[in-house]
């Protein structure tokens, strides 16, 4: 008798757990975030840590103190590189967020899915977005053939970071806003001195696209460009590129670069004075004031021009039903308008999202609580070009970023690197997706 | 008769069905089972069946994929990376696999023995295999390191030429195998070292009474009866060798210039970055079949090689 006691309490259960399950998902969450009053509660999945959990949290409080029709939840991912998995599980479970945070390069692929709200024609809709004060770079990468699938939600580019103490003991000058390649060149070569392990500059060497989008930036800056306009073929393969590629055989072939294996140990090389020059973003300012090392930043060298590269992440809406898109889009509109923008930006140190910001009463303060920043921030300007926006572009990343190292490896000739990784990307390019 | 009768009709009025469900011993023990049941099902078989589905599948996990049929094992068959993953792969088994099982055979010989302080030394020789990969990733980073590194320190300090390690094309699938043998062979010398302990002792003393030395009772007696343990070790290490994967992801991602890609970093890549996941479940089953030979090959010569006590 107990044991069939146990058997019915174990079916219950298992029919319970089955139950539950199959009406969570059938409920697709289209209407259990409204409920009859009208009012909307929406997610935003985020994978903030430090400062940026803390102003999240505060600024979606914010808002659900001054909008009473919406309540936004921040939910924690963890680390937005395995961001995309989980948002995959969650539309496939049927509750998607209503807003994530995922990585531009993604923004193609997120396309494709079904649950992905095109953003445009609301924006298109309301004026007050002010969409183009939003920076070039940032709109591009959340626009996939013409579509708007992402609100900007970071932008960030390349400065060259110099250690001020060991451009005096070389007895260089300290970098301009003029300067050139060949300034730089020498430099970096000066700054080098193998017995005090000492690096002119750094790089990180581990094929990814951080290998990748360093190289791209002087692709630029010589005036050459990733793919022919119409997107179909391989157009790195040119004396531009061949220009870049060559600096960096140069440099690597006198032992001026630190090759980063991709661990970011460039940092804590930096910052224990054996680097005279970086190329990096606004993220490792924390960590670059933290060192005791005297640095200065700059906008990068030129070849042709100053140009600099952006990686700008995005904010993508999930479908959940009407009242819900409107809601996400609601908030996504107030927290990146100037005002709100600018407070991010003082609590978290990342660049404002939009060009007026810097016409904001507040303004000055950001510059002067973040010493070089203001330099990014000018910068952004030099980030008028963006990686193509496609489904292939990890593929060609990959491609690109073995010619880099292969070269920075000593492995091969810039001009054969550049020939055999230009033949596999027009491969790749030609296949049928 | 009536007696017997009687107890041949009640055993006809069998009781109803329901009853004889709910109260038969392998129901009971099917559902004691069940949540253990479920989750394999669930987190196992499920997956399985479903990588399957999806090897057959243009689909990038995204947007609905549709079938192509053996679109995705054609296309392995002619890919020069898939071939150059199955290269790394085969130097890292071929390497991997001796090296660790003769190492562990040496270190449970020698810690196989009364002396002071052995508890410690075991205890040393098992810590890295409970020491998470990412750590350990992240300490043979530094060590190996060709500027800042200790190791090219210690090579400084005798005079030999500095070396590049996981930063060299022609080094790096190496400098894994030094750094997955440390790590895994805590476990190899367990098992040696359990099987080295229920040798009997009268066998030992019998080959000593008939004046073997030290290297022929090693040799003759206790390395064939340690048959079994080796056979287990080997399969064991080189499924896990074929299935390498969490020491590349943390240190060299594939790099430098794609001399440690392996077969699973390489489904990782197809699958996860370049959103090709019919194309890495199609790798995943070549990687399941090639295991399955490997495996059955090996336990084949296994039972003609393997001496088993009774």
């Amino acid at each position: 008798m107990k044991r069939v006691c146990l058997l019915i309490i174990m079916s219950a259960l298992l029919v319970a757990g089955c139950g539950g399950s199959s009406h969570s998902s059938s409920g697709g969450g289209s209407t259990s975030g409204s409920s009859a009053g009208g009012h909307v509660n929406i997610t935003i999945w985020h994978g903030y840590t430090d400062q940026e959990a803390t102003a999240i949290k505060a600024l979606a409080k914010e808002f659900n103190a001054t909008h009473s029709n919406v309540t936004v939840t921040p939910q924690f991912y963890g680390n937005s590189d395995y961001a995309l998995q989980k948002v995959l599980a969650a539309i496939a479970g049927g509750k998607p967020p209503d807003i994530s945070y995922l990585y531009g390069s993604w923004a193609a692929n997120i396309a494709t899915n079904p649950s992905t709200v095109e953003l445009g024609p609301y924006i298109e809709k309301d004026p007050s977005w002010n969409w183009n004060d939003f920076w070039q770079a940032a709109r591009n990468v959340g626009t996939v053939n013409g579509k708007i699938i992402g609100v900007p939600a970071l932008i960030d580019n390349l400065a060259l970071v110099w250690n001020k103490k060991l451009f005096a003991q070389a007895g260089i000058p300290a970098p301009t806003a003029n300067w050139t390649w060949t300034d730089f060149e020498n430099a970096a070569i000066k700054l080098t001195n193998p017995a005090k392990k000492q690096f002119g500059w750094a790089y990180v060497n581990d094929a990814s696209e951080d290998t990748v989008w360093r190289y791209w930036a002087m692709l630029w800056q010589a005036g050459g460009s990733i793919l022919t306009p119409d997107g179909k073929q391989a157009a790195f393969d040119s004396p531009a590129g061949l220009k870049a590629m060559t600096l960096l055989q140069t440099l690597a072939g006198h032992n001026s670069i630190y090759l980063d294996d991709g661990s970011d140990t460039y940092l804590g090389v930096f910052t224990s004075g054996h680097i005279g020059m970086l190329w990096t973003g606004p993220w490792d300012l924390s960590q670059i004031t933290a060192g005791n090392q005297p640095y200065g930043v700059q906008i990068l060298p030129a070849d042709q021009n100053h140009q600099t590269i952006s990686g700008p992440d995005n904010w993508v809406v999930f479908n959940n039903g009407a009242a819900r898109v409107k809601a996400a889009i609601e908030f996504l509109k107030w927290f990146t308008s100037p005002a709100i923008d600018l407070k991010w930006a003082m609590m978290t140190g990342d660049l404002p999202i939009r060009a007026s910001v810097m016409n904001q009463p507040g303004y000055q303060q950001f510059v002067k609580k973040y010493p070089g920043i203001g330099v990014w921030v000018q910068n952004l300007k030099n980030a008028t070009q963006s990686r193509p926006v496609t489904t292939t572009y990890p593929k060609i990343s990959t491609v690109v970023g073995q010619a880099v190292q292969s070269v920075l490896l000593g492995k091969a000739q810039p001009q054969q690197a550049l020939s055999s990784a230009a033949q596999q990307v027009n491969g790749i390019l030609s296949a049928p997706s | 008769m009536t007696a017997r009768a009687e107890r041949i009709r009640a055993s006809d009025q069998r009781p109803a069905l329901w009853r004889r469900v709910l109260g038969s011993e392998h129901l009971a023990g099917w559902a004691f089972v069940t949540p253990a049941v479920v989750l394999i099902a669930v987190f196992f078989l499920i997956p399985i069946g479903w990588a399957l589905l999806l090897s057959f599948q243009a689909n990038n996990l995204l947007a609905p994929g549709h079938y192509i049929g053996l679109a995705n094992y054609r296309a392995l068959a002619k890919d020069p990376q898939f071939r150059s993953a199955i290269g790394h792969t085969i130097v890292y088994t071929v390497v991997f696999v001796p090296v660790s099982i003769i190492g562990a055979l040496g270190l449970a010989v020698a810690l196989d023995r009364r002396i002071r302080g052995i508890s410690f030394y075991r205890l040393a020789v098992f810590v890295p295999l409970v020491t998470s990969t990412v750590a350990t990733g992240i300490v043979f980073l530094w060590l190996l390191d060709p500027t800042f590194g200790v190791v090219n320190y210690l090579l400084h300090l005798v005079g030999l030429p500095q070396q590049k390690f996981l930063q060299d094309p022609n080094q790096a699938i190496y400098c894994i195998v030094a750094m997955t043998v440390w790590g895994w062979l805590g476990f190899d010398v367990i098992v040696f070292l359990a099987a080295l302990q229920s040798i009997p002792q009268d066998l030992l003393e019998a080959s000593e009474i008939d004046g073997a030395g030290k290297w022929a009772t090693f040799r003759s007696v206790v390395f064939p009866l340690l048959g079994p343990a080796t056979l287990f070790l080997v399969v064991w290490s080189t499924i896990n060798a074929l299935q390498l994967f969490d020491e590349i992801y943390v240190t060299t991602r594939g790099g430098p210039l794609g001399s440690t890609t392996v077969i699973v970093y390489y489904l990782y890549e197809q699958a996860f970055q370049f959103f090709n996941a019919g194309y890495g479940a199609a790798i995943a089953y070549v990687l399941f079949a090639a295991i399955l030979v490997v495996t059955l090959l090996q336990l084949w010569i296994g039972r003609r090689r393997v001496y088993y006590v009774s």
